[in-house]
Order: C-alpha cells, then sequence, then structure tokens
C-alpha cells in the first residue's frame, strides 16, 4: 500500500475514536484504572524487592559465644556453624578486636568516659553471612541450639515480614493483572464492535470492490491503539502524581522507613523511563489484541 | 470468463440444495440476464461468483480465478475484477457523490492523481455531472442507482453484476439504467444483469439464463424488442 494511503486510514482511526467517542471513552477509563492499578502495584513491588535485596546484602548474623569457653570450644563452635546449611560465610571477631573497633569509631569525649573501663564487656563473636535470606529465621534457631552460643542476633527482623508481603503481593498482583488485562481485552473488542458496527456500510463496500483486510482493519487497529496509548499516558501523570507524594511522605520521614527496615526507596526519576515504556506498551499491545478480536470475527474479507 | 463445471451448493444450517449440478460459460464481453423465481438460486449464483461462499462440489473460473482453490487473502484481487450494483444501492450516505465513488478507488489503492481524473470522468458517463457534491438523499432512486452503476464501473471491472438494478427505481427511469448497462457492455465489459422483471429482458434482448429450484431450465439468446 501507498504511504498516502496509509496516513488515510490512520486519519480515519482517529477520526473513529471520536465518532465512537462515548464507548472509546469508557474503553479509555476502564484501561486507565487497570493500567493505574497494575503499575501502582508493580511500583510497590519493585520497592519491597528493593529493600529485601538490601537486607540480603547486610545478611549478616551476630552469634555472641559464651563467656569464659576455650579457644579449641570456639573453634569446634566456628566449624558446627559452617557443617550447617545455608551458611555462605564464618567470621571468627575476637573481643579484644570488636573492642579496639569501637574504641576507633568513639569520639573524644566517649574515649575519655571509656578510658576507666578496667574490663573488656564485649564477648567473642562469629559473623556469619546466610545463601538465602529467606531462610535465615531458620539458620538462626539453628545456630541458637549450639553449644557454648549464648545469643544470636539477627539485624533483619522484618525480613520475614517483607519476604510474606513480597510473596502475597506477587501472587495478588498477578491475579489482578490477569483479570484487569481480560476486563481491557473485552472493553476494547466491544469499542471496536461498536464502531465496526457504525461502519458496517462502509465495510461491506470495502468486501465487495475488492478492499483487502488490512486495508480495512488498520483504521480500527489504530483506534483501539490510540484509545490504549492516551490511558497509557494518562496512567503516567496519574503514577507520577500519587507515587511522588508518597515518596514525598516517606523520605521525608525517615522514621517510617527504618521502622519497615527499608533504607532507600525508588525515585520516581531513576524510573520514569521504564514505566512510562511499560504503559504505552501495554496500552498499545492491549489495544491492538483487543482489536484483533472483534476485527477477525467482524471484518473478514 | 465465467465458467461452472458440474457445481452444486447446499446450505449446510438449512440443508436446502440451493443449486444442483450448474453447467455454465459466459464468454468475455457476453451480457446475460439471469431470471428466475424467489428461491430459484440466483443469490447463491452472485455470492459463488464473488466467492463470499464456497461451493458444496464442482468447479467454478472466475476471470482466471479458479475459486475452487482459492486462499482466502487472494479473494480481493478477484473481486478487484468484478463490479457490483445492488438494488438497493448501498451508497454510503455522509458522502458526496464524487466521494462515494472515489471511495471504492481508494479501497484498491488507486493513486491520488488517477482518481482525480477518473471520478469525474465516469460520474459524466453516467450523466449526474452537475450533482457530483449531492449527497445520496438529495437524488432520486434512478439518479442514486446512476451512482451504483459509476461505483461499479469506477475500477474497470471486467465484469459487472447488476442485482435487480431497477428493482427500486422509478418504470419510467428503468430504461435508461439498462441503456447504461448495455453502453457499458458494447465498450467490452461482461455484464450479468439478476432480474425477476422479464419485460425489460424481452425489449432489450441478450443470453438469458432461468433458474428453477437450482437447476437451468432455458439458457438461450433472445433478439429483443429493439432489434
Amino acid at each position: 500500500m501507498r504511504v498516502s494511503t496509509y496516513k488515510d486510514l490512520i486519519g480515519q482511526g482517529i477520526k473513529g475514536v471520536w465518532r465512537n467517542r462515548m464507548m472509546s471513552f469508557a474503553s479509555f477509563c476502564i484501561m486507565l484504572v487497570s493500567l493505574l492499578l497494575v503499575g501502582l502495584t508493580f511500583l510497590l513491588a519493585l520497592n519491597l524487592n528493593r529493600a529485601i535485596d538490601s537486607m540480603e546484602e547486610k545478611n549478616e548474623i551476630v552469634v555472641i559465644i559464651n563467656d569464659g569457653v576455650s579457644q579449641e570450644q570456639i573453634d569446634e563452635l566456628g566449624q558446627s556453624i559452617q557443617s550447617l546449611a545455608n551458611i555462605s560465610g564464618c567470621e571468627f571477631f575476637s573481643r579484644d578486636q570488636a573492642w579496639q573497633d569501637m574504641v576507633a569509631d568513639m569520639t573524644e569525649e566517649e574515649k575519655d568516659l571509656f578510658q576507666y573501663a578496667d574490663d573488656n564487656p564485649l564477648p567473642d563473636t562469629y559473623r556469619v553471612t546466610v545463601v538465602d535470606i529467606e531462610t535465615m529465621g531458620n539458620t538462626t534457631v539453628q545456630i541458637s541450639a549450639l553449644e557454648n552460643v549464648e545469643s544470636v542476633k539477627s539485624p533483619n527482623e522484618y525480613a520475614d515480614v517483607l519476604i510474606s508481603i513480597r510473596n502475597i503481593l506477587t501472587l495478588v498482583s498477578t491475579a489482578i493483572i490477569a483479570a484487569l488485562v481480560v476486563v481491557c481485552l473485552i472493553i476494547i473488542s466491544n469499542t471496536t464492535r461498536a464502531s465496526v458496527f457504525s461502519r458496517r456500510k462502509e465495510i461491506n463496500i470495502m468486501r465487495y470492490v475488492g478492499a483487502t483486510n488490512r486495508f480495512i482493519r488498520i483504521p480500527f487497529f489504530v483506534e483501539g491503539m490510540l484509545i490504549g496509548v492516551l490511558a497509557g499516558v494518562c496512567s503516567l501523570f496519574l503514577t507520577k502524581f500519587v507515587y511522588v507524594g508518597l515518596y514525598d511522605i516517606l523520605t521525608n520521614n525517615m522514621n517510617i522507613l527504618t521502622a519497615l527496615g527499608i533504607s532507600s526507596l525508588y525515585s520516581y526519576d531513576s524510573i520514569v523511563k521504564y514505566v512510562a515504556t511499560a504503559y504505552i506498551v501495554a496500552g498499545a499491545v492491549i489495544g491492538a489484541i483487543g482489536t484483533t478480536i472483534s476485527t477477525s470475527k467482524y471484518c473478514k474479507v | 470468463m465465467i465458467e461452472f463445471k458440474d457445481v452444486s451448493v447446499t446450505y449446510s444450517s438449512t440443508g436446502v440444495d440451493a443449486l444442483n449440478d450448474i453447467n455454465l460459460t459466459i464468454n468475455d464481453g457476453d451480457f446475460v440476464f439471469i431470471v428466475g423465481e424467489s428461491g430459484a438460486g440466483k443469490s447463491t449464483l452472485i455470492k459463488l461468483l464473488q466467492k463470499e461462499i464456497d461451493a458444496t462440489s464442482g468447479k467454478i473460473m472466475v476471470n482466471g480465478f479458479d475459486l475452487t482453490s482459492m486462499k482466502r487473502r487472494k479473494i480481493p484481487n478477484l473481486r478487484r475484477t468484478i463490479g457490483v450494483v445492488f438494488q438497493d444501492y448501498r451508497l454510503i450516505p455522509t458522502m458526496t457523490v464524487y466521494e462515494n465513488i472515489a471511495f471504492v478507488m481508494r479501497c484498491v489503492d488507486a493513486p491520488k492523481k488517477y482518481i482525480k481524473t477518473r471520478v469525474p470522468y465516469v460520474i459524466g458517463l453516467v450523466g449526474l455531472s452537475d450533482k457530483a457534491d449531492c449527497l445520496p438523499e438529495e437524488l432520486s432512486g434512478g439518479e442514486q442507482q446512476r451512482v451504483a452503476l459509476a461505483r461499479a464501473l469506477v475500477n474497470d471491472p471486467k465484469l459487472i453484476i447488476a442485482d435487480e438494478p431497477t428493482a427500486n427505481v422509478d418504470p419510467a427511469l428503468t430504461y435508461g439504467i439498462f441503456e447504461l448497462l448495455k453502453g457499458i457492455n458494447a465498450c467490452g465489459t461482461t455484464v450479468l444483469v439478476v432480474t425477476h422483471d422479464l419485460s425489460n429482458v424481452v425489449h432489450f434482448g441478450g443470453r438469458i439464463i432461468r433458474l428453477e429450484k437450482g437447476s437451468i431450465t432455458i439458457d438461450q439468446v433472445f433478439g429483443g424488442a429493439e432489434e
């Protein structure tokens, strides 16, 4: 087909959006809400993953060893820890070394205060790293049960909670996405059907004079994809509004993030190009597939 | 050229035998009337020619296309060689006479320059040059049918099928429509007129094929009153 013909067909598709404005608007609204819900759920999951990943990076369990045990017993404990599953590293940290490190981090005032301490109050420890943070809880329990272990400190007290939230979110968001995609496809498909119906006389003539399937369907494709892309663009703006608002609240009040065990969130600017691409591509693809369903049924040559 | 060899059509939904073992040859440049009562199989024959439906058995050739083995994506190529005139005109009410005719040229991807010269030419052929900017509702039945004829003609088809072209036209204007069809035929285009109005057949003459209950009962050439 000629370039000018393509231009004409695209123009017809754009006019079609206006011609069926009520149905187009309904499709647009449904797609907007769907994309927005999917997008925000995805961004929430993305930030949770980041929090969990950052916890995995500092997945250190501190094993405090009983006072007065011999070096031989300490070595045995080290071997016992290393023989457990899910252990990626186990490093002994002597009480003297811990004291030196602590003093080095002290301010001058604190040093003055501690210079009269007659004994090192810190215990010998093992710093243990795990392979999989999701089973860190089990590993902690196993280490606690070993001989000569006074206590075990796991810094990621919220890891289990976050992982549970992430897993539930993944499950729920997958179900929501699937349901919304189906709803979008149905509504776009119905809009196209209404558009086909309003142009049925033209389509009938086109078929009789030898127009190709492509020629008949392109305007409807443009119509469906345009509605999808517009919904994607509007979703992007609304997402910015919601995300930036939440981001400001959470980052201006670090206590909330700290309480949740989250060190930082993705800034909107760092993810905007991915979010924009995902929204626009998803809108266009859903629009195109919805149109295909209708046109393949009602626009056969 | 149109060739039917032992063509039968049975509608699977109703089980009705619409055509039974039809054998028919229509040469290029023929003017043929197909007559018959309602349910005789005339519409089925037209649908077969345009490959709207497939024959249950037999072989069909139309303008060099073998319809029996033709793939769906090739159907537009066949239809570009056929112009169709409907009894209810089927003009697009929101388009002017010019736009209605130009529209079918755009459908087959004709160049814009060619459309600009060809459309006024065919509008002139059917005698509606002064009505080019009118909407269909502003035209009489006879004029609307002339527009439909111009639209069928504009892509220069090898075959024109006119399905009851004068059914909704004032009897006084019927003559003019048939005169136009005769003129088109004189230029070498095969014309197939489906009608149940035998008075026109008798008046204009030509080859007459009569269908009855899905079978051809008469296939012969009449001279016509004009001659």
